[in-house]
């Protein structure tokens, strides 16, 4: 049967091209784009002097509780340089060794719990990134929102500048400012 | 015919060479580095959303289950009637090895007629024959982005014939499916399938895929049907292109053809020099070629509107008849918020459907060529009431060439309390719209030995004073978010069925012609039954932990028919028997290890009255294993618990079979 056929043939042809080490085809996740976001975020934003004790010291990414990323953004981060300086990514279960953290993740999935976790970080030098909805209004700084198929920006320059941080006007004129109701 | 099939082989080979040649010369694009992206630029990336998808649907006013790509690959189902029946309301019965029954909530047959399917906003509800030919509908499941099955009327949106439900099938976008992938299965069913696809980019915007498919579904054996004959073999081809015309313009063009080649086992009248009934095999073709245009802008303020056109050829053969017929289909639509309030779609509709049969001797349609429209414009508002409270008020309004101007309205009204909790509760009314078949249709469908050696012939005739079969449809549900582990959706519904579609009987006669002295027993349809059903339908998914999820739901249907006085129809009153009265199955989940896993399905149907088919329990399993990012093997077992089970009676002709155990194993390659 000629369709068979030209089918066996396709199969050969791909089979030899698998040798040229095509492009892997997935599409962006949701979770690669906000995690490109994060790495993207260490270059638009000055922590205060003394967050880092030495020159070379890591930018530290930290997700608390679950880990929506998977190793994408380890995979993502790994060998890339901002300056001087690598990045790290850490785990962690909840906030109490969240001070060696520059920018702190809390997903979706520590819904419960976001008020508490970000109540303990409150004032530190930590940039908080979140994607629930009243992340924000929480007091954390940074929040993802979908939009449609995109991922915009939430942000809260009020919560940055009681963590002392400088938020680069580039990241903020892309955001939607949210301003702390009196 | 032959020349026809021919041109669509000639297109098959066609479309198989240029996803040949592209994938030759294609220029691989280089692994996109997302970090080197610039702000602007991730702004822009389309992403994958499940968040925002659950987000929508929680707050729908309406009975919705949607199959995701995790439930599609977990599933280790090899077509869409089997993926479909994990949706508590759906009822799914295999009758022979090729050929499915699909209704939602009762009336369930091989042409089911109260369901319309819609694959990527393209109806494959078959004009001629009222029903859908599932054997004909297949996508690659691995293209599938997901499944959305609506309990309940949509004809508000989506017109006549959504009347107890819509199957919206919907394939993955171009960009969602570069690379190349390489399916291949086989089964102890005698079943064996492959796929081969590659998509790629084109220019600076555009991303296309083209695959080439083959699949087998082998004969039964002989322990489950006489003379079995239901095999099929399905040839496919096809495309799909989304351009990124702007920032705010999306194009997207797609089509296939695709051959069906099999058989099927029928008992029914025969025609010779003295026509007789018997069982017999015959061949069974469909072939079926289609294009689509979908394109979609959206203004700056958030409002968009989208243009569709499609066009869809098709022919099927079997020895009662020919049947060939062309569609076109053309959809405007617009959303726009009207001020702060109203949340407003409406949209207009044209089609077109050119029907030409070619007779067989036991069954003609008359006339044998017709061509009939359907046009029409809904629109429907939903509107913010309070922060918690939404009411959707629409209809649709259409007119068919059977019956004229049709209004389908429906209400919805949707309160979410909190962000984890919604109850809503809904009204609408639908229709069935009366095809060529119940206006045209001549059939023989029996023969009967009468005394002193004279035969009767039953024939069978349309009714050219064509009624729409309407549904009042009344509906309440609650969905939550208990915690972040569970998960609940429930459902209740009553149904208020008018204008059944009866076979009453008219006075027998004595002819000579054709050749033979014979009574005929005529019957002639008319609509003259109601019906009245209610229910309920439950689901929840429970993440016992992170490596475990199940999924258990539940089907209840009470449904009771009921034949106005002045019907002879001694048959329609059994109509319930052909569905379940109740049903469950409970999915299990487990990942082994990060790339291990195991997959249970557990499911009671329970019996039909028609036959005494008994209740049934089915076990399926699968295990998957993932090697590296590039490799997937799995095996799935089916129907574990017995040798074999039936799940349908013996109508339509079709002769059921008992759906055996069988075994599945498939190698996924993706690079």
């Amino acid at each position: 049967m000629n369709l068979t056929l030209s089918l066996i043939l396709f199969l050969g042809t791909a089979l030899q091209l698998r040798a040229q080490a095509l492009a892997p085809g997935s599409p962006f996740d949701e979770y690669q784009v906000k995690a490109a976001f994060l790495y993207n975020f260490a270059k638009f934003v000055e922590w205060p002097l003394g967050t880092f004790a030495n020159s070379s010291d890591p930018i530290v990414i930290c997700i608390v509780g679950q880990n929506p990323f998977g190793s994408t953004l380890e995979d993502m981060v790994q060998g890339k340089k901002i300056g001087d300086r690598f990045f790290a990514v850490r785990r962690l279960p909840d906030t109490q060794q969240a001070g060696k953290c520059q920018i702190l993740f809390i997903g979706a999935g520590e819904w419960k719990r976001t008020r508490a976790l970000l109540d303990s970080v409150k004032g530190a030098a930590i940039l908080t990134v979140g994607e629930t909805d009243d992340f924000t209004a929480l007091g954390g700084v940074v929040s993802f929102k979908l939009d449609g198929p995109r991922v915009r920006l939430q942000i809260a320059p009020e919560a940055g500048e009681r963590g002392r941080l400088r938020i680069s006007s580039k990241l903020l004129s892309l955001a939607e400012i949210v301003k702390r109701q009196p | 015919m032959s020349e026809w099939r021919l041109w669509l082989r000639v297109g098959v080979i066609l479309v198989l060479s240029v996803g040949l040649a592209t994938l030759g010369s294609a220029q691989t694009p280089a692994p996109p580095d997302l970090t080197q992206f610039s702000l602007e630029d991730l702004m822009n990336v389309e992403v994958t959303s499940v968040s925002k998808k659950q987000q929508k649907i929680a707050k729908t006013g309406a009975a919705i289950f949607v199959i995701t790509q995790e439930d599609i690959r977990r599933s280790g189902a090899t077509n869409i009637p089997d993926l479909l029946r994990m949706v508590p309301g759906v009822d799914v019965a295999r009758i022979d090895h090729s050929t499915w029954a699909v209704s939602i909530r009762g009336f369930n047959g091989v042409y089911a007629n109260k369901v319309l399917v819609l694959i990527d906003g393209r109806s494959v509800y078959h004009p001629a024959y009222s029903g859908v030919l599932w054997y004909a509908q297949d996508v690659p499941l691995e293209d599938l982005e997901r499944i959305e099955v609506i309990r309940g009327p949509g004809g508000t949106v989506w017109g006549a014939n959504a009347m107890n439900g819509v199957i919206n099938i919907i394939t993955k976008s171009a960009q969602e499916t570069r690379g190349g992938l390489i399916v291949g299965g086989g089964g102890s069913d005698a079943q064996a399938e492959g796929l081969i696809q590659y998509g790629g980019t084109a220019g600076q915007n555009g991303d296309y895929r083209v695959y080439g498919r083959y699949s087998n579904l082998g004969k039964s054996d002989a322990a489950t049907l006489a003379q079995p004959a239901d095999s099929k073999r399905l040839e496919e081809a096809g495309f799909r292109s989304d351009w990124n015309l702007s920032p705010r313009d999306l194009l997207t063009v797609q089509g296939e053809i695709r051959l069906v080649d099999g058989g099927q086992t029928v008992t029914g009248a025969i025609a010779q020099a003295v026509p007789a009934v018997g069982t017999f095999s015959e061949p069974v073709a469909d072939d079926d070629g289609n294009l689509l245009a979908r394109w979609t802008h959206t203004f700056v303020n958030g409002s968009d509107i989208s243009l569709q056109a499609y066009f869809d050829q098709s022919h099927a053969s079997a020895s009662v008849g020919d049947d060939w017929s062309s569609i076109g289909d053309l959809d405007f639509q617009n959303h726009l918020s009207a001020g702060s309030r109203n949340d407003v779609v409406w949209g207009l509709s044209y089609r077109v459907n050119a029907n030409r049969f070619g007779s067989s001797d036991v069954v003609t349609l008359n006339p044998l060529r017709r061509t009939d429209s359907l046009y029409g414009t809904f629109v429907q508002d939903e509107i913010t009431l309070t922060k918690a409270l939404s009411l959707t008020l629409g209809s649709k309004f259409e007119h068919n060439d059977y019956t004229g101007f049709e209004i389908e309205p429906s209400a919805q009204l949707v309160w979410t309390p909190s962000a984890r909790h919604t109850i809503w509760a809904s009204a609408a009314k639908a229709i069935r719209q009366p095809s060529n078949i119940d206006e045209g249709l001549q059939a023989v469908s029996s023969v009967v030995a009468l005394p002193q050696g004279l035969i009767g012939l039953v024939t069978l005739s349309g009714n050219p004073n064509t009624k729409v079969e309407q549904l009042h449809d009344y509906e309440a549900g609650y969905r939550a978010q208990l915690n972040r582990r569970l998960s609940l959706d429930v459902t209740g519904f009553v149904s208020f069925y008018q204008n059944l579609e009866t076979l009453e009987p008219e006075a027998p006669y004595f002819a000579i012609a054709p050749g033979f002295p014979h009574y005929v027993i005529p019957f002639i349809y008319d609509y003259k039954a109601h019906a009245f059903s209610y229910g309920a339908e439950a689901f929840a998914n429970w993440n016992v932990t992170d490596r475990w999820r199940i999924s258990p739901s539940l089907t209840m249907l009470d449904l009771s028919v009921t034949r106005d006085p002045s019907s002879q129809d001694s048959t329609i009153e059994q109509l319930p028997g052909y569905s379940p009265r109740r049903s469950f199955q409970v999915r299990s989940f487990i990942n082994l290890r990060r790339s291990l896993e195991w997959d249970q399905t557990i499911g009671y149907t329970g019996p039909l009255a028609v036959e005494n088919i008994p209740g049934y329990v089915r076990l399926d399993t699968r295990v998957g294993w993932r090697l590296g990012e590039f490799w997937e093997f799995s095996v799935v077992g089916q129907n574990l618990l017995a040798p074999r089970h039936a799940e349908f009676p013996n109508i339509d002709f079709v002769d059921h079979m008992q759906d055996q155990r069988s075994a599945f194993g498939k190698i996924t390659w993706r690079f």
